[in-house]
């Protein structure tokens, strides 16, 4: 079902349940969020993002590969 | 302007869902011989980074790429040698990428900004679970 099919039922509602549908967002929003991340799980960051030297080796290993037949 | 080529986010781990999409390039790398992969495009590794196993079957001997390199984050202990090889990727022209070839399968293929991201533009639409690579113009 559409945003649009239910904004009229939607607009319908009383004050009160049109604030409590607010706050059944607002805790599901919060709760997709949460989520994401979870307490206790491992992330691993792999990238190397200091390797400049490594980096320029790796260049000048590209270069001396260009000059070859 | 050449073509750009669109591939989606991919979920790495299954049980992680949506927390674990990660901008996965399919590609095919070619040493002496060719395999199919992916990698992991990464704009904050510094360098490419081949795992271990994936080396020696692209047909690397590790005894004969004498060329070191002292990598960092995770895979600071780790030892690397640099291969040079061609990667394929969609119906794009071939392109010649380094890689610091890792002592270790416990990492993915990185593709890094030597030379990744010096030879593809690439632009990341995480909201919409895509990725578009474009060869440098």
């Amino acid at each position: 079902m559409s945003l649009t099919e239910l904004l009229s039922d939607i607009q319908s509602l009383s004050r009160l349940d049109k604030i409590r549908l607010i706050q059944i967002l607002a805790r599901d929003i919060e709760h997709d969020e949460a989520d994401l991340i979870e307490a206790g799980q491992s992330y691993p960051v792999w990238s190397p993002d200091r390797a400049y030297s490594a980096a320029a080796t790796m260049l000048d290993a590209l270069d001396e590969d260009r000059l070859q037949p | 302007m050449s073509a750009a080529e669109q591939f989606p986010y991919v979920p790495r781990d299954p049980a992680l869902g949506l927390a674990s999409l990660a901008p996965m390039l399919p590609l095919t790398l070619i040493g002496s011989q060719s395999i199919d992969t992916m990698g992991l495009v990464d704009s904050g590794a510094a360098v490419n980074v081949l795992p271990y196993s994936v080396g020696e079957q692209l047909g690397f001997d590790w005894d004969q790429e004498t060329r070191s390199v002292e990598l960092s984050g995770n895979l600071a202990s780790v030892e690397a040698r640099v291969v040079v090889l061609s990667a394929v990727i969609g119906n794009l022209p071939p392109v010649r990428q380094a890689f610091a070839w890792a002592r270790t399968d416990d990492v993915p293929v990185i593709l890094g900004q030597v030379n990744f991201f010096l030879e593809f533009d690439i632009c990341f639409y995480r909201s919409r679970g895509m990725f578009e690579v474009r060869p440098k113009s």
